[in-house]
């Protein structure tokens, strides 16, 4: 970097040479003295030259210069490596002080590698890095939020709720049963703890290890890849206090309207007139107040045998139970929809302090986040608190504590926002004289229609997470450069589950009441020990050695108690459980093992070329019955090619480019999936005397392997990193290959084993993938700053085997899993739907079990029946293609906007809303969603209560997206207003997140979800945020 | 300095060594350690662990009984008895030609809403694999057989396992044939099973039972094998082997043996469970199944029993209750008008007529047919089983929506008419809401649910009236009608039905009998294929003349037959409200092996039955056990 810089100097002195020399008239001598933030004593070396001369000096060592003969109307130019250059008017001065800027390069920037950080010139290692604080005007309230489509490759779940979060996942999915969620390492230790716990305020970078190479420094558990989070630390120099203010509404992005009122009485027609389309006699079900004139109302009423009121007989065809038919008599109805949806108010406050001179610094963070969700009971509550000290006792000796305390509040009841479709509007919110809420607004509680309020209401639930998670640490100098450092790492979780439902609950009024108090707390800890050692020699060999011996243990303790049935009353709800008259309770202890040496040599030679040798052993107690030990070995090289003599290319800055190799395991399993377990319960007989016995039952329930080993991901990557047309556009490119084997694998076995699968090793997965990653800047003037920044990425995967069996000379494929050779994981299989069966198909229809207005379904082999041999493949259910797309503009010096777009491609999702049959719809309600009827003959949409005959399968929607993500503006109040109040730093901010939405083909909610969370949601309501928020540092 | 620096490279060397040497280095620091579950070769190294073996044999059986779609109603409903009812969408087996092929009987399948042919598969091998575990660790607990009572204990124990070998096989190869034959507990994959003649699987399993019928003794707890089960088992295992004399002499032992006697006096108490509307009385039959009855002391018919009772939640009960009534009642809160034209029934609880309390408030899943709630009675105004009180006919409900008050209509609180005077029909679902059910049997009181749904109780599984009729069928494949005649009317008799005589016995007698008095506990669907194999292999004629062969078993069958015989609904144009057609083939005499056990036996040969997909690439079953 530094030869570049001076070869350019060099370059600009010769090209100054050149210009015929011109003297003015006038001229004077200027001085000045070049200072910096970090060197107020003035900088030395600093190249001074006049614009459009080869007159030029460079400052002392006090940063003084001086130059003569200087046209007094010109400018001058200062230029240091590491600095911005700066160009000055003189304005005919004679005295020309100049204050320079660091330039951070983002060849310069240090990235965090594992066990030890680096250069990001020297990386050999696939690596993308955040910065975020940075994105502070977007106001992330997790670290998924800061990571979300800011990175190429990185795929981040969305969530609904008020809770903020969501899955994470590198490099596509390479395996097919552990886990794949990437490794999290915080400050540099393996971090276990929930990311919910870690205040995105209090973050500085995160690190995305992509590569084998790269994450293999972490072994056994980097398959999926490695996310570093690195927290912000103290400076040297005067406390600084900041605190940043967030107050945001969460509102609904989108509806998903439900019938209303007319609408929902004129769809209940329908839906009758198509379940009865075989024999329903003309307007049977149609208004009798406006029945043609040759439909008698007597003939209409003899359909049935009905007499009395017309309008009753309707709505009791209908399906209308007494109570809807009472209120719509009346006129009331109850929007749902309405009083399940509301506006979220969410806060969030971080106050930090922190500072400390060159022997010691601080950093103290505490934060406070409250959020109320979109569904009505949805709220989310975190205090958060970090403390990091660091203290040089000696010349020797480094010590320090990175302590991190949440108290995570998840006590909220939400309303089943789902209820939405199951609860008629014309059902009664209370029981008929009273204030108790009805049980099934519409009594009809067999179709799933419940008052949505009562489990909020009457739930009593306190759920409460404590956690306390440190890393303390000592570094130690030694002999001979080497470096040792210690850390244990202690995590700590204390979780209490307390729920009362109330006998007022329906639900539980028969069972008196029922309590709930569910503890479990985990202690883990973490024992790293790491030397490092480092020379240069002869100044152009560079060589660095990273060893470690690493140990840890996890311990879990759960201790549950229900009681039901509460006697004198249930007012203690949970808080005395001894009064229930039934009392059970349960305990679930889990303990585990691991274990790690590492050895890590890094050699660079000129800066030019560079060597990543590492390998790993490790070992799990999950594998321990009989192969607790695995080892990963990778290697990497990286060569920056425009240091080459020979390349010579005007427009390329700097290219390097990288190669390399690795294994990576994966060992995200159960803690004891391989060995066989007992299951247990409770059974009953009765004594030849008549009196009964609580028996236990016990029983095999999982078959054991004790052979089971880490699943194996060896990789390829190339990258090439680059910077071109004066560093204008910067940018890299990787693409990779891997082939994960020894999959860890539930195995399908026949059910006549008596075991339905077996974790086992088997098969290969293969994955590719290119990612792009680019940054511009468009314009950069003084009153106007344009960036953009670009990614794209995409990864393909197969199966390329699975269990080694070959049928009719082929790998057969599983099958029950859906896991088929030479295809992708998300590959969907399934019947294919044609269209919709029309009038005129009625016998072909028919020969399906089916009618006119079903779903009429491709018969490959036209065989009439709906087999395998007729499933095809259809799609994919994750994205093929994923881009990013982030502008940032700065105008006025003081408005930062910046506008993030991001799109995810060619993937489905089932949506059998278009069977129109979801539930009972003669007895419940529905989305608004077209449907098939003779006079609307559409292709799209079956008839109501359509019939799938024979065949099981599900239709597809394409959930292609363009997501206008996030628009922020900022605003930073100018300097020397704030100097007169003291103030360091100011700035407001107004952002929207989820400000937009392109979805072409889907027709369901947002298109986006998180696949990985707990009980795949699946789509539903979700939030576009207003958020206002300042900084202030002091 | 410097000797401080060699003080901390002396510590940091022990710190690193300890560490590798005290993790490691160490194997056992990796060893997994279960905390808080049981090991099988841990645990199963007593008398009492391998009990507990059994109880996991003992709770599966009761899922048969219990639950929304109880599995015994896909028993019923392949049979004579029931059809689906639930007629307000597609997907309960109704369409059978549709809806019953080896990818749709999965397990994703295998839930209230379709049909429960899976469960029958998957649970049976499972149940397979409690009882192999128990013959698996017999020999773990220290046995001194030279001890008469030890050698007792511990055959009783594999006594015991052999029974639950022997129910689940009965099941099992009179619902689906052929099938593959799981012999021991598998301690590593197994993928290469085969199909096995099921009379050779059933062979096997008489030998055990002879076995069991040796060690395992009576006077055990209800719930548990008792040696009676045994001995009705082997009797019905003999009666599918074609062993008839065997059939009739495990059946007398049983009969002959002193321990167990029907009930033919009243019994127990019927407290909290007085029905309300129709209190003529309450009698023998009435008692026999009432919950707290079925397993006191003094009830000496209950041979073998599922358990479940009220006041264990979440501590042995089944969750939630049995729900029968909810399965078995009509929904009669649905589509009924009284003849005035209004909404006539409501299942709101504490009014003036609560139905819902006193009869339940059922969805008619399982639906019964013409046949079992009228055909069988007929001229029998005796029977017990068929008496007002015991047994519910829509015409005994009333009107008891309190709003026809309101509306002045005069049928408030009068009986249910299914059609007017002018004989326009009152119920526009008369599948699903209109048919008379045995009150005796399904009402269960619910102190659990919101609605009345059937709460807690034991579950009959093996009652000695069935031993009787069981040899009666021995009899009559013998062709000995008298005996076959005696027997029935043992159980007739206690009903205080009129006897039959022995020139009118046919297997149509003995199917009646078995439906008046078995109905929701026998498999029926099993004991009408069985039957078939026994018309396709003696070539006896059957009630109407018909003989049967097995070379056209799948095209041409009793089982197939006697539904057509005796049932309004299938391949008549019957259809559901929902437009889905009741339709019925010969080949479902034998339920399709789930597609997924042959998939995902990739290195052998599971046979498909006749007439299912998949049937073509079938190989000869095994005639001999596998190892």
């Amino acid at each position: 970097m530094k030869l570049l810089f001076q070869k350019k100097s060099l370059l600009m002195s010769i090209m100054i040479l050149m210009v015929t020399q011109v003297t003015f008239a006038q001229n004077i001598a200027v001085q000045g003295k070049v200072t910096s933030a970090d060197n107020p004593g003035g900088i030395q070396g600093v190249t001074v030259s006049v614009v459009g001369t080869t007159n030029a000096t460079a400052t002392d060592k006090n940063g003084h210069y001086q130059l003569s003969n200087v046209n007094p109307q010109s400018s001058l130019v200062f230029s240091f490596v590491g600095y911005k250059e700066q160009t000055e008017a003189i304005n005919g001065r004679r005295q020309v002080n100049i204050t320079m800027v660091v330039e951070t390069s983002a060849l310069d920037q240090v990235v965090v590698i594992g066990y030890g950080t680096a250069k990001k010139k020297d990386l050999t290692g696939a690596i993308s890095s955040v910065n975020v604080a940075k994105l502070q005007n977007e106001n992330p309230t997790s670290v998924q939020d800061a990571l979300r489509a800011n990175i190429p490759g990185l795929s981040v779940g969305v969530v609904n709720t008020a809770k903020p979060g969501g899955s994470l996942q590198i490099r596509g999915t390479n395996s097919l049963n552990a886990g794949t969620s990437p490794l999290i390492v915080l400050d540099g230790a393996i971090y276990y703890g929930a990311m919910s716990d870690i205040n995105p305020q209090d973050i500085a970078t995160v690190d995305v290890l992509k590569d084998a190479s790269a994450a293999a420094v972490y072994g056994a558990k980097s398959a999926s890849g490695v996310i570093m989070i690195n927290t912000k630390k103290g400076k040297s120099g005067k406390p600084v206090i900041n605190f940043n203010s967030n107050i945001a509404l969460a509102t609904m992005e989108l509806n998903q309207p439900v019938y209303q009122g007319q609408d929902f009485v004129n769809w209940r027609v329908d839906v009758e007139n198509s379940i009865h389309s075989f024999n329903a006699k003309p307007y049977q079900f149609n208004d009798p107040r406006t029945l043609p004139s040759n439909v008698s109302l007597d003939d209409w009423l003899a359909y049935d045998n009905s007499k009395g009121d017309p309008v009753g007989v309707w709505l009791t065809r209908l399906n209308f139970s007494p109570v809807e038919q009472k209120n719509y008599l009346a006129g009331n109805t109850v929007n749902w929809y309405d009083m399940m949806f509301q506006n979220g108010l969410q806060q969030n406050y971080t106050l930090s302090v922190s500072g400390g001179n060159d022997k010691f610094n601080y950093y103290w963070s505490g934060g406070y986040l409250n959020n109320k969700g979109i569904v009505v009971g949805d709220k989310y509550s975190t205090v958060q608190s970090r403390l990091k000290l660091e203290a040089e006792v000696t010349k020797f000796l480094t010590v320090g504590i990175n302590t991190q305390f949440a108290d995570r509040d998840e006590s909220s009841v939400p309303v089943n926002w789902g209820l939405i479709v199951n609860n008629t509007p014309y059902g009664s919110f209370y029981n008929d004289d009273s204030s108790d809420f009805r049980y099934a607004p519409g009594d009809d509680p067999g179709a799933g229609g419940r008052n949505p309020f009562i489990a909020t209401t009457y739930t009593n639930r306190r759920k409460k997470y404590y956690t306390l998670n440190s890393i303390i640490y000592g570094k130690i100098n030694l002999p001979f450069g080497i470096k040792y450092t210690m850390n244990f790492s202690p995590e700590l979780e204390f979780y209490e589950y307390f729920n009362g439902n109330a006998i007022k609950d329906p639900d539980y009024t028969k069972t008196g009441g029922r309590g709930e108090r569910d503890n479990h707390h985990i202690y883990q800890w973490q024992i790293d020990n790491i030397l490092s050692w480092n020379r240069t020699f002869n100044k152009e060999h560079h060589l660095e050695v990273t060893l470690l011996a690493n140990a840890e243990k996890y311990q879990y303790w759960e201790n549950d108690m229900v009681g039901t049935g509460f006697n004198p009353s249930d007012v203690l709800s949970y808080h005395n459980m001894g009064a229930a008259l039934t009392q059970t309770f349960t305990s679930d202890d889990e303990y585990s093992t691991g274990a790690a040496l590492m050895g890590r040599l890094f050699y660079s030679y000129k800066d030019r070329y560079m060597l990543t040798l590492s390998i790993r052993q490790d070992g799990y107690s999950a594998f321990g019955q009989k192969y607790p030990w695995a080892q990963f070995p990778a290697a990497a090289f990286g060569w920056v090619f425009t240091q080459e003599p020979f390349v010579k290319l005007p427009w390329l800055n700097y290219g390097k480019l990288r190669l390399s190799y690795g294994i990576n395991g994966n060992r995200d399993i159960g803690r004891y999936s391989a060995l066989y377990n007992l299951n247990s319960g409770k059974y009953l007989e009765v004594n030849p005397d008549g009196t009964t016995n609580v028996v236990t039952q016990l029983y095999v329930s999982r078959l054991q392997n004790p052979e089971l080993k880490w699943e194996r991901t060896a990789a390829y990557n190339i990258g090439l990193d680059f910077s071109i047309l004066n560093s204008l556009i910067g940018g890299s490119i990787d693409v990779y290959k891997g082939k994960t084997t020894n999959l860890l694998v539930n195995r399908t076995l026949p059910d006549v084993i008596g075991f339905t699968n077996v974790q086992s090793n088997l098969g290969e997965i293969d994955n590719k993938g290119l990612e792009i990653g680019l940054h511009s800047t468009n314009i950069d003037r003084r009153n106007f700053r344009w960036n953009t920044s670009f990614n794209f990425s995409l990864n393909r995967n197969k199966i390329a085997h699975l269990y080694g069996n070959i049928v009719n000379g082929q790998e057969a494929s599983d099958i029950p899993n859906k896991w088929f050779i030479g295809h992708p994981i998300d590959a969907v299989w399934d019947l294919k739907v044609l269209g919709v069966y029309q009038s005129g198909d009625k016998d072909q229809a028919k020969k399906y079990g089916q009618s006119p207005g079903d779903f009429k379904i491709e018969d490959v082999n036209n065989d009439g029946k709906y087999t395998n041999d007729d499933r095809q493949f259809l799609g994919f259910t994750k994205p093929r293609y994923q881009w990013t797309l982030r502008n940032d503009f700065t105008f006025f010096k003081n408005f930062d906007l910046s506008a993030l777009i991001y799109s995810s491609w060619g993937y489905m999702a089932s949506f059998n809303q278009a069977k129109n049959k979801g539930g009972f719809p003669d007895r419940t309600n529905g989305y608004v969603y077209p449907h098939w009827t003779p006079d609307n003959p559409t292709n799209d949409f079956s008839r109501i209560f359509s019939s799938d005959g024979s065949a099981s399968y599900s239709v597809y929607r394409n959930r292609n997206f363009i997501r206008l993500d996030n628009v922020a503006l900022a605003y930073t109040f100018p300097q020397p207003l704030l100097k007169k109040a003291s103030i360091q730093d100011f700035k407001v901010y107004f952002s929207v997140k989820n400000a937009a939405l392109y979805a072409p083909d889907w027709d369901n909610w947002d298109p986006e979800w998180d696949p990985n969370a707990a009980n795949n949601p699946g789509p539903g309501p979700t939030p576009r945020t207003f958020t206002f928020g300042f900084n202030l540092t002091l | 300095m410097k000797t401080i620096n060699k003080k901390l490279i002396y510590g940091l060397a022990i710190i690193l060594i300890a560490i590798v040497t005290g993790t490691g280095c160490n194997k056992s620091y990796l060893k997994p350690k279960p905390l808080s579950f049981y090991t099988p070769d841990q645990t199963y190294t007593t008398a009492a662990a391998l009990q507990d073996a059994l109880v996991a044999c003992e709770r599966n059986l009761r899922y048969d009984f219990f639950g929304d779609g109880a599995p015994i109603i896909s028993q019923l409903i392949f049979s004579d008895v029931a059809v689906e009812g639930t007629t307000d969408k597609s997907g309960p087996a109704q369409d059978m030609n549709i809806d019953i092929t080896p990818d749709a009987i999965n397990s994703g399948n295998d839930n209230a809403d379709h049909n429960r042919i899976y469960w029958f598969w998957e649970q049976g091998y499972a149940r397979l694999k409690y009882a192999n575990t128990v013959l698996a660790y017999i020999n773990a607990p220290k046995w001194d057989t030279t001890n008469p009572a030890q050698l007792a204990q511990r055959n009783a124990l594999i006594g015991s396992a052999y029974f639950f070998r022997a129910y689940t096989y009965y099941i099992l190869c009179n619902s689906f044939g052929n099938v593959p034959y799981a012999g021991k507990l598998y301690t590593s994959p197994k993928l290469d099973f085969q199909t096995v003649d099921r009379k050779v699987i059933l062979e096997e399993m008489k030998k055990e039972l002879e076995y069991a019928v040796q060690w395992v003794p009576d006077g055990v707890p209800k719930g548990e094998v008792s040696k009676g089960a045994c001995q009705h088992l082997l009797a019905k295992i003999d009666l599918a082997l074609g062993n008839f004399d065997d059939a009739i002499a495990a059946a007398s032992s049983l009969i002959d043996g002193g321990t167990y006697h029907l009930m033919t006096s009243r019994f127990g108490s019927e407290t909290d469970m007085a029905p309300k509307f129709a209190d003529t009385g309450y009698n023998v039959i009435w008692d026999l199944h009432r919950p707290t009855n079925k397993t006191l002391p003094a009830n000496t018919e209950g041979l073998f029993y599922v358990i479940d009772l009220e006041g264990y939640i979440n501590n042995g009960d089944y969750d939630g209750g049995s729900s029968v009534m909810r399965q078995a009642v009509p929904n009669w809160d649905n589509k009924i008008n009284t003849p005035a034209g209004h909404t006539g029934t409501i299942r709101t609880t504490g009014i003036q007529y609560d139905q819902q309390t006193a009869y339940g408030r059922g969805i008619g899943r399982c639906r019964s047919t013409w046949y079992s709630t009228h055909e069988l009675w007929e001229n029998d105004p005796g029977d017990l089983r068929h008496a007002p009180q015991n047994w519910m006919r829509m015409e005994d409900m009333v009107y008891n929506n309190p709003t026809l008050k309101t509306q002045n209509d005069p049928y408030y609180g009068q009986n249910l008419q299914k059609f007017s005077s002018s004989g326009a029909l009152l119920c526009s679902d008369t599948i699903r809401c209109w048919y008379d059910w045995p009150q005796y049997k399904t009402f269960i009181p619910d102190h659990q649910n919101s609605l009345n749904n059937g709460g807690h109780t034991p579950w009959y599984v093996f009652r000695l009236a069935e031993t009787y009729l069981v040899r009666a069928e021995a009899y009559y494949w013998k062709g000995d009608l008298a005996s076959a005649a005696a027997d029935i009317n043992v159980v007739r008799q206690r009903a205080g039905a009129q006897p039959v005589s022995a020139g009118d016995v046919t297997i149509q007698t003995i199917l009646d009998e078995r439906a008046r008095e078995l109905y929701y506990e026998e498999y029926r669907k099993v004991e009408l294929t069985r039957m078939a194999y026994l018309f396709a292999q003696t070539g006896k004629p059957d009630y109407k003349g018909r003989t049967y062969s097995m070379n056209d078993f799948s095209t041409k069958n009793f089982w197939y037959d006697r539904i057509m015989d005796v049932t309004e609904f299938y391949n008549k144009g019957v259809h559901t409200i929902h437009g889905d057609e009741y339709t019925l083939s010969p080949y479902h005499v034998l339920w399709p092996i789930p597609q997924s056990a042959i998939d995902a036996n990739v290195s052998g040969h599971i046979n498909q039955n006749d007439g299912y997909n998949g049937a073509g690439s079938n190989v000869p079953p095994l005639e001999q056990l596998p190892e």
